[in-house]
């Protein structure tokens, strides 16, 4: 087998078993889980202690007064909740503020529109909630007892549950559940970009800034380094991920309904193959333009520190579309759109939204997916060109205009 | 015409950084088994001739072969090269960094980490294998950078100032290692600013002047180019300010004094003599590679 193409196994599993080995490797990948099961678990614990308190408030039997200028308010309802109606409301506030009233509550004229006002005695910060719960316990008993039917007094609590079908060309189109699927590609490649990022910058870097450049290229082409070491980053981005999203897993199975997504019906979810491979070309073609155009700022700065800044604006950039997501998603075909779409920069992310929006032409996204790749092709013939004289630039910004032998 | 044993040709090379003319057609070769030299002073285009015959440099004109092709990285398997510019993996330990080196060179893992052990014993790092190269001392992260280069016994060494960064005796180990593969019958190519060095190991030397070959050829042959004869004297008392005694090397009792070409020394010994100098030991000799680095290169060369 040819020396060359035997060394890329070697740098990637050189690349891949020296991270694995690193102790801050597993520190730092294990900690994100952790830190999102403790942030889960108390967001979790919290929920379910605030709706029982609010529940329990909302039970809670105390005296008080209250003004009814809407004439909802059910007397019975209000007596047994420990209300008692009064016609001057000031002085059933004077009464609270002397403390001789436990709560006052001037219900208005229109509830519906404008806020009931709720009195009380200080009684700490969780336990003062107590008298809006029971203002508006009492509230909604006096409409459900208005209405009489319990089912329309049901309905008219809890709303109603629409379930939308969408047609296109005689074809349901699915609405928001077939735009979830093709979305996984662009949640993929800004977790790509976010946790690969910096580590792609540091592909040609790492080289330079430990002057190995001259010894290592004269064992092996730098497009195999790069190769190696690209093909290096995705595994350990890819473990890295399943340590991710392990304890999520686990998480799940232990507790379904962690991630229960209103008005979501995950198993009704649209998987159309159409968008569903689109979006997998444009996620690949994305990140290979992103590492091209990472090494080749790589290979031009002299030292991570520069690198920084110019990998800040490649980030700005490459997620420039979401600042205009909604008009993005309402004016799919419109100029901001179109600019967008092509540029670049901006095509992954905005294409990747547009197909998900089921707005992407099948040429527009063939004209997409050419011209990434065909820029991302050229990026890494630079980068790698530039590393090869950039990597022995030791202490000094490259001139990019003589290294390609433009000067 | 290229001699049919030689390693390295490089035939009218010419390199430009912009408006910069770095080697201005640059020609020599190297036969195999020899010991070469490439000596000159700062910025006159040693590296950089080394660099273009690895490829690292693209050539802009004229030819830099090794074995008759150009450069290619899968010709790394038998070349051993210790740049001037030097570092491995800073944040890695020693052996696994060693066996990567090997493996890239060719060298299954087993026999890479087995050669790898026996070096770090045989330089004093036993011991150090699982050390971060970041943890040792620069000289040992030198012998380390050493091993690199010459595992997997290569046929071809070069060497961009070794001893740079060593110690006396760390010096003598390098040497001695370098004298082992020039008696296993390895070719090697050495910069180097130790002129001691050069006249005991080279055979040939060049020397390169503003990107142009200066002097090229043996030792003696580049001595009896520069300067013919010298005289060397042990003396006391204040050498006289003459225009034929202008020595090269002036220490307190001691001086080296070029010779006219085809002049006897007794003349210049007599002069001495008149001028109350004491000689207590005299001999007469090539000029030394130092003394001719010094003319060549004159005061640039302590740039």
């Amino acid at each position: 087998m040819n020396l060359s193409v035997h060394n890329v196994g070697r740098v990637i599993r050189f690349e891949v078993t020296r991270t694995l080995r690193k102790p801050t490797f597993w520190a730092l990948s294990l900690a994100v889980p952790l830190l999102f099961g403790a942030v889960f678990g108390l967001v979790y614990f919290s929920s379910s202690s605030t709706e029982s308190a609010a529940t329990a408030q909302s039970e809670q039997r105390f005296d008080f007064t209250y003004t009814d200028a809407s004439g909802i308010v059910d007397p019975h309802l209000a007596a047994a909740m420990g209300g008692r109606e009064v016609t001057d409301g000031e002085a059933a506030l004077a009464d609270v503020r002397a403390g001789t009233s436990t709560a006052y509550f001037a219900f208005p004229a229109e509830p519906a529109t404008q806020a009931t006002r709720v009195y009380g005695q200080d009684a700490g910060l969780f336990d003062s909630g107590k008298y809006a719960s029971v203002a508006q316990a009492l509230i909604k008993a006096s409409v459900a007892q208005r209405i009489g039917d319990p089912e329309l007094a049901t309905l008219a609590a809890a709303g109603v549950d629409v379930q939308a079908s969408t047609y296109r060309d005689g074809v349901p189109t699915g609405g928001i559940l077939s735009f979830l699927a093709p979305m996984v590609f662009l949640v993929l490649f800004y977790l790509s970009i976010m946790m690969l990022g910096n580590q792609m910058l540091n592909v040609t870097l790492e080289e330079k800034e430990n002057r190995v450049t001259e010894m290592i290229l004269t064992t092996i082409r730098p497009t195999s380094l790069i190769v190696g070491k690209v093909v290096a980053l995705v595994i350990v981005g890819i473990i890295q991920g399943l340590v991710f999203s392990l304890p999520v897993i686990v998480a799940l199975a232990v507790m379904p309904g962690l991630v229960d997504l209103p008005d979501v019906d995950l198993s009704a979810l649209v998987i159309d193959p159409g968008r569903m491979v689109v979006g997998g070309l444009l996620f690949g073609t994305g990140f290979l333009m992103f590492t091209g155009l990472l090494v080749a700022i790589g290979s031009v700065m002299p030292s991570a520190k520069e690198a920084g800044s110019a990998f800040a604006v490649v980030i700005v950039s490459l997620f420039l579309p979401f600042y205009a997501v909604a008009m993005l998603i309402a004016e799919p075909r419109g100029t901001v759109a179109q600019i967008f779409t092509y540029f670049p920069l901006t095509a992954p992310v905005t294409a990747m939204l547009r197909n998900a929006a089921g707005a992407l032409d099948w040429w527009e996204a063939l004209i997409v997916l050419v011209e990434l790749f065909v820029f991302a092709a050229a990026l890494l013939a630079v980068g790698v060109r530039l590393f090869r004289t950039g990597s022995i630039s030791y202490n000094a910004r490259l001139d990019v205009r003589k290294a390609l032998g433009m000067a | 015409m290229t001699e049919p044993n030689a390693v390295i040709s490089v035939r009218d090379l010419h390199m430009s950084f912009g408006e910069q003319h770095v080697l201005k057609g640059l020609s020599f070769e190297v036969y195999r088994g020899e010991t070469f030299g490439l000596l000159g002073s700062n910025g006159s285009g040693k590296t950089t001739t080394l660099r273009a015959l690895l490829g690292i440099y693209p050539t802009a004109r004229g030819e830099a072969l090794i074995e008759g092709t150009r450069f290619d990285p899968s010709m790394g398997a038998r070349i051993g090269y210790l740049p001037e510019e030097r570092g491995l993996y800073r944040k890695e330990p020693v052996l696994p960094v060693m066996t990567y080196f090997g493996q890239l060179k060719g060298m299954p893992a087993a026999v890479a980490e087995g050669w790898s052990r026996g070096y770090l014993e045989k330089v004093g790092l036993a011991g150090k294998e699982r050390t971060r190269l970041d943890k040792l001392s620069g000289g040992e992260q030198q012998k380390v950078q050493l091993g690199v280069t010459i595992m997997n016994d290569p046929a071809l060494l070069i060497l961009d100032e070794p001893t740079k960064g060593f110690d006396p005796v760390n010096r003598r180990l390098l040497m001695s290692i370098v004298e082992e593969h020039r008696q296993r019958g390895a070719t090697i190519v050495m910069i180097t600013h130790q002129m001691e060095e050069v006249e005991r190991l080279c055979d040939r030397v060049l020397l390169l002047k503003d990107g142009v070959a200066e002097a090229y050829g043996t030792v003696p042959q580049v001595q009896d180019q520069y300067g013919g004869r010298t005289l060397r004297i042990e003396f006391t008392g204040r050498l006289p300010d003459s225009p034929t005694v202008r020595p090269t090397v002036r220490e307190q009792n001691y001086a080296e004094i070029p010779l006219p070409d085809g002049a006897p020394a007794t003349g210049i010994l007599r002069e001495l003599l008149d001028a109350g100098v004491e000689i207590r030991r005299f001999e007469t000799s090539r000029a030394s590679l130092e003394q001719i680095f010094l003319q060549v290169y004159g005061e640039r060369a302590e740039d």
